[in-house]
C-alpha cells in the first residue's frame, strides 16, 4: 500500500473517533458523567469547542479533508501529484500544531488528560510523518 | 508487460478500497453499538453492606419503601444536569408520595477545584435546614462558579454567599460555619462511604442492589419498580416459607 493509501485508512480511523467525541459532546452518546478519568475534565472545559463549535467536529472536519485529499490523490491523474502531497503536509502539519496546543492546554491548565484526544494527537502526528515521507518521495521522483 | 502493470494496479486498488471498507464496517458498527446500548450501565451491588459512620443528607421518609443513595459532586455536570433534569421528577412522583427515602453523600472529586467549599456551603445550609435549597441552588449556578465553566475562579464562596442571602439564611453564622470548615470530617466520611462501595464517579445512585450512573427519569422508576417488585415476591414467597420450613423440620 502507497503512503498516501495509508493516510487515507488512518484518516477514517480518525473519522470515526472524532464522530464518536462530537455525539459525545454534543450529548447524543451517554450524558457526561465525571469520573476519577479526565475526559469529562477535558470535554466540559471551554477549550473543548471552538468559534461555537466542539473541538471534535473541527476534528472530524480535518480527518475529513485528509481523507478525501488522500483518497484523491491515490488514484489516476493525481496519483503521482506534488500538490496533493504538498497539500496533505500543509493540512496534517496544521493539525499537529493544533493538537499540541490542545495537549498543552490539558496539561497545562486543565491538568487532565483525555485517553481519546491523545488517541487522536498521536493519529494526525502519524499523518504528519507519512505526509512529510511521501512530499520527499515525490521529491525524489522529481 | 502493460497488461500485468495495469492487473496489479488493480489489484492493489481492490485491496485499498477493501481496506477501506473494512474499516469503514467496523467503525460504522462500533458507533451503532455505543448508540444503540445507551441506557444505563448497571453494576449488581451487596445490599447488605451498612450505611456506615456516614451521614448523607435525606430528603424524604427514613423507613420509605424504597431506599436510594446519591454519591453527588456538586462540581460535575453530569451530577447537575441529573439534580436540574431528572431530581424535580423524581421528587414529585417518587419522594413526595413516600415511595422512595433519597439520600445524597458528598463525593467531590479531586480535580474539581471549587467542589469542596461548594460540599461546605451545602453541608452548613442544613444547620439552618436549608441544605436541599442550597443543593438546588448549588446545582442551578454551576455556570457561575465551576472551575470547569471559568478556568482559575479560585473564589466559589464569594457565590454561595450570594446564594445563602438570596436563601434567608444567616449568612454570618452560615460563613462562619464555612470558613471553619466544621463538616470537612463527614464529608469526607460520605466521601469515605463511596470508595468502600467503590464508587469511581458521579453521580452514582444505588437503588437496591442496582448502582448506576446516569439515568433518566423513567429509568429511575423502573429501578424503583423493580425494588419495589422483588421486595413484594420476597414477602410472597416468605409467607408459605414457614409451611416448608416446617415440612423440612419433619423430615
Amino acid at each position: 500500500m502507497t503512503r498516501r493509501r495509508a493516510i487515507a485508512v488512518i484518516s477514517l480511523v480518525g473519522i470515526f473517533l472524532a464522530t464518536y467525541l462530537t455525539l459525545y459532546k454534543l450529548g447524543y452518546i451517554e450524558a457526561l458523567a465525571c469520573g476519577t478519568g479526565s475526559c469529562e475534565v477535558v470535554q466540559a472545559s471551554r477549550w473543548s469547542t471552538l468559534f461555537g463549535q466542539p473541538v471534535a467536529l473541527w476534528g472530524l472536519g480535518f480527518y475529513l479533508a485528509m481523507f478525501a485529499v488522500s483518497v484523491a490523490g491515490s488514484f489516476g491523474q493525481l496519483e503521482g501529484s506534488r500538490r496533493v502531497a504538498l497539500a496533505l503536509v500543509v493540512m496534517s502539519g496544521g493539525g499537529v500544531l493544533f493538537s499540541g496546543f490542545l495537549t498543552f492546554v490539558e496539561i497545562a491548565w486543565l491538568h487532565a488528560i483525555c485517553r481519546y484526544c491523545v488517541v487522536s494527537a498521536c493519529l494526525v502526528l502519524v499523518l504528519f510523518l507519512i505526509s512529510v515521507l511521501d512530499l520527499k518521495r515525490d521529491e525524489r521522483g522529481s | 508487460m502493460a497488461k500485468k502493470t495495469v492487473q496489479k494496479a488493480k489489484a492493489s486498488n481492490a485491496q485499498f478500497v477493501g481496506i477501506i471498507v473494512a474499516v469503514a464496517i467496523v467503525g460504522v458498527a462500533a458507533l451503532g453499538y455505543v448508540l444503540t446500548h445507551n441506557g444505563p450501565k448497571v453494576i449488581i451491588v451487596d445490599p447488605k453492606i451498612p450505611a456506615g459512620a456516614a451521614e448523607g443528607h435525606l430528603m424524604g421518609k427514613a423507613d420509605a419503601p424504597v431506599q436510594v443513595l446519591e454519591f453527588g459532586d456538586f462540581e460535575c455536570p453530569g451530577c447537575g444536569n441529573f439534580a436540574t433534569l431528572t431530581e424535580p421528577d423524581v421528587r414529585a412522583r417518587l419522594i413526595n408520595t413516600g415511595v422512595v427515602g433519597f439520600r445524597f453523600f458528598d463525593f467531590p472529586l479531586v480535580q474539581h477545584k471549587n467542589s469542596f467549599t461548594a460540599h461546605l456551603a451545602a453541608a452548613c445550609a442544613e444547620d439552618q435546614g436549608k441544605f436541599w435549597d442550597m443543593h438546588d441552588r448549588i446545582y442551578a449556578g454551576q455556570d457561575e462558579w465551576s472551575d470547569l465553566v471559568r478556568p482559575g475562579f479560585s473564589d466559589p464562596l464569594s457565590v454561595f454567599k450570594r446564594y445563602a442571602n438570596e436563601l434567608g439564611m444567616d449568612v454570618k453564622t452560615w460563613e462562619s460555619c464555612v470558613t471553619s470548615q466544621k463538616y470537612t470530617a463527614r464529608i469526607k466520611g460520605n466521601q469515605a462511604e463511596g470508595a468502600r462501595r467503590n464508587v469511581s464517579q458521579t453521580p452514582t445512585i444505588v437503588i437496591g442492589n442496582k448502582q448506576v450512573n446516569v439515568v433518566t427519569y423513567d429509568q429511575f422508576k423502573k429501578l424503583v419498580d423493580d425494588v419495589l417488585a422483588e421486595a413484594a415476591n420476597a414477602k410472597s414467597g416468605s409467607a408459605g416459607k414457614p409451611a416448608a420450613g416446617k415440612k423440612g423440620a419433619g423430615q
